[in-house]
């Protein structure tokens, strides 16, 4: 997770902590737009992401005299997003993924690297989004966590509530289905034996 | 060394596995264990390539998340925005509409049907009545509810009900609780003032024992020789009823027998029922055999169900009966209405009011009987009798109608039939919003139609109504289809599922009862869906005056995950 940067808007931040609502205005209108992009590819429909989005700024008002100052905000504001979107998921009882103890024992073949660069190659960020929503709740969200908020494997391990040894996995596991899913319209076969 | 590294030393296989070097790729791996992958991958071209493939992959993924293909939402341009206002009224005028149309219902079919039963023995203490509307919130409000009390209390309800469905939809716990709380509240019964139980194998009260409040006895043997003061509840495998009950009498038994004095009204599920002494109210009974002895005496109405019905004694008013054999040589002061196999009035019957019979054989009437007016008798024909031939074939013609007309839905509206079946996932909130839409949009389309002003617009509605209706069952089918086959976007798959969907609907609204209820609910679940997916459609799909987001999420400035540049990349 990024540090503390230039880009970040500690002025804004700290004034929204003293209770200022213009500040906090701001504050939301600079960080909506991405919150909802990540609820939008982290929950399976838009309602579902305008619902979270708008939860997570509500929680992030409680908790923002909670913030550490020394630390990133914006890494703060996605660790709080992704615990709260995994909640609502897990609430909703909608979570398809298979255990943990699958994870462990199923092996994944590796793919043929050729094969795999030419799907990558072919591919467009629609067609990748299509895919990630054909994906497994929690493949989504590692995923999401992973690539979107570049989060750490300790943070996924923490908001999924697995073990740090099985983020590797799920993300592994995760990339497998998602170039399933693509390869699926094309009929590309990618996994092949080593 | 960890499991890993053990691995990687000890692997005869000259190449690395994909997890391997993904952890690499992400700077996962320590640093000896990455230098000794980094050595490797400059010599090893496959996985070279791979490692290459894999971080190209990284970036793909984080390329097509951070891509801003969708607008933020208006809902979600300012933080205080969040709540619907442009569409709470409609929400509000639906609801209103919906208690209108529950209430003509009430007043138009379930008071008469009410005021039937009542007739016949329900009142007072009837089980609906004492749950619902006896509980201790109602005391003293009941003279306060005229029409426009009870719609207001009911919008009021309506309204509290919509500012808590979010948390509704959640799940939440709290709003669970409080909800329950309420109707907790509003159904409990008034608690009795001394209620005593009584539980052994033989349970007697006997002869001169007076028991003052209501009684819980359960037992092989109920015995009641005394007296009772309050209403007595009875389980037992035997039931004798000698002495005298100034309440209700409740009893579910195998035998049951009352030879005393039941002051108030009986109501009873039990195999074999004799009633040789007296009741001065009403009798409830569901049963196998009922025997009203020529000495027995019911003060008011008899509602009866069972196989056997056999009434000597008298009954002071009407008699609903429901059974297979039924046989009338008493008195009834009032009408009798019954519905059954076979009905025999014999010679020593009066019947001073009407006498209507639903039955398969025409009922045998002795000449010598007494009867206010002769028996008016309908014949039942058996159900399956119409179930044939014509029956099977419009019901495959209407399946086939309903597979022609989502196959239409899907062809024209793809992506609106998609979001409706994605609508009716969401069960609860769909089958709420189909009870509010299927009465209130119809009753106020009608309501327009009958103004000048509103004409066209109630037409409109109609029509919309009318098609939502047809397409509610398509909607149902697809998500039916959807949790057998899973889910697909393709068309013809798409349609593949709506297809077995809908085809199971019909299989299953084919069965006696079930099916009505079943294609009730099925109406309510996708006319919810549509509604849903229209609501949200109406939704202002762009927030204007939003800046992009000037800060991009963590990672941005460097768009490729933080530890893909690794060795030999």
């Amino acid at each position: 997770m990024s540090a503390p940067g230039k880009t970040e808007p500690i002025e804004l931040i700290a004034q929204a902590r003293t209770g200022d609502t213009q500040a906090w205005g701001d504050l939301y209108r600079q960080y909506a737009p991405a919150i909802f992009r990540f609820c939008r590819r982290a929950m399976p429909t838009r309602e579902d992401a305008e619902d979270a989005t708008m939860e997570i700024f509500m929680k992030l008002r409680d908790k923002l005299v909670q913030y550490d100052a020394s630390r990133s905000f914006t890494a703060w504001l996605y660790k709080i997003a992704a615990n709260h979107c995994w909640d609502m998921l897990r609430r909703k009882k909608a979570r398809h993924d298979k255990d943990m103890d699958d994870i462990t024992e199923v092996p994944l073949e590796c793919p043929e690297p050729n094969q795999l660069e030419k799907l990558i190659e072919e591919r467009t960020g629609e067609e990748v989004r299509r895919a990630l929503d054909k994906l497994g709740l929690r493949a989504r969200m590692a995923l999401v966590m992973r690539y979107y908020s570049d989060m750490s494997y300790d943070e996924i391990a923490d908001a999924l509530g697995v073990r740090r040894q099985f983020v590797g996995v799920v993300l592994l596991r995760a990339r497998h289905e998602l170039r399933q899913a693509l390869g699926e319209s094309s009929a590309l076969a990618v996994g092949g034996a080593r | 060394m960890n499991e890993l590294e053990m691995k990687l030393e000890q692997t005869d296989d000259p190449c690395l596995d994909e997890m391997t070097l993904l952890l690499y790729a992400e700077r996962q791996l320590d640093r000896e264990a990455a230098q000794r992958v980094s050595l490797h991958t400059q010599t090893c071209t496959r996985c070279l390539t791979l490692l290459r493939a894999l971080d190209r992959e990284s970036r793909l993924l984080t390329r097509s998340m951070l891509e801003q293909d969708e607008p933020l939402p208006a809902r979600l341009a300012e933080f205080h925005a969040q709540v619907k206002r442009n569409m709470q009224w409609i929400w509000g005028v639906i609801f209103g509409l919906a208690v209108l149309g529950v209430y003509e219902l009430y007043a138009n079919y379930i008071t008469p049907v009410q005021t039937q039963l009542n007739d016949a023995g329900f009142t007072g203490s009837s089980l609906l009545s004492l749950v619902v509307f006896q509980g201790a919130f109602w005391k003293g409000w009941a003279s306060m509810f005229g029409l426009f009390q009870f719609l207001a209390v009911t919008v009021m309800v309506g309204f509290g009900l919509f500012a808590f469905r979010r948390y509704l939809r959640r799940g939440s716990a709290m709003a669970a609780v409080v909800l329950s709380g309420l109707s907790v509240l509003l159904a409990s019964a008034s608690p009795a003032t001394a209620t005593e139980f009584r539980k052994s194998d033989t349970v007697t009260i006997k002869k001169g024992e007076v028991i003052t409040g209501d009684m819980f006895l359960a037992g092989n043997h109920v015995r009641i020789e005394g007296e009772v003061d309050g209403d007595v509840f009875v389980f037992a495998e035997q039931l004798e009823v000698s002495g005298r009950i100034s309440g209700d009498l409740i009893g579910f038994a195998q035998t049951e027998r009352i030879s005393g004095v039941v002051d108030g009204n009986v109501r009873t599920a039990a195999n074999n029922v004799t009633i040789t002494g007296s009741v001065e109210r009403n009798v409830t009974a569901w049963n196998e055999s009922l025997n009203l002895d020529s000495g027995g005496k019911i003060g008011r109405s008899l509602t009866v169900g069972g196989e056997s019905v056999v009434l000597d004694g008298k009954i002071g008013r009407d008699l609903l009966g429901f059974f297979k054999n039924g046989t009338i040589s008493g008195v009834i002061g009032g009408s009798v209405r019954a519905r059954g196999e076979m009905l025999s009035i014999s010679s020593g019957a009066e019947i001073d009011g009407k006498t209507k019979f639903d039955g398969h054989k025409e009922p045998s009437v002795s000449a010598d009987a007494k009867l206010g007016s002769p028996v008016e008798f309908t014949k039942v024909e058996h159900k399956h009798e119409a179930r044939t031939g014509d029956y099977y074939l419009w019901r495959l013609i209407f399946t086939g109608t309903f597979l022609a007309f989502g196959l239409v839905l899907a062809g024209l509206m793809p992506k609106f039939a998609a979001e409706s079946v994605e609508s009716a996932g969401q069960v609860g909130i769909s089958f709420g919003l189909g009870v509010l839409v299927l009465f209130g949009v119809f009753i106020g389309s009608l309501i327009a139609c009958a103004t000048i002003i509103f004409f066209f617009v109630g037409i409109s509605s109609l029509m919309l109504w009318l098609i939502m209706l047809m397409a509610a069952e398509v909607v149902v089918g697809g998500v039916v289809g959807q949790w057998i086959l899973g889910r697909s976007d393709e068309f013809w798959k798409f349609f593949l599922r709506v297809a077995l969907g809908v085809v199971i609907i019909r299989v299953i609204t084919t069965i006696p009862f079930i099916g009505f209820w079943v294609a009730l609910a099925v109406c309510f679940w996708g006319m919810g869906a549509i509604s849903l997916t229209l609501y949200r459609r109406l939704q202002p799909a762009f927030a204007p005056n939003i800046p992009p987001a000037p800060m991009p999420p963590v990672g941005m400035s460097t768009p490729l995950p933080p530890s893909t540049t690794v060795g030999g990349i």
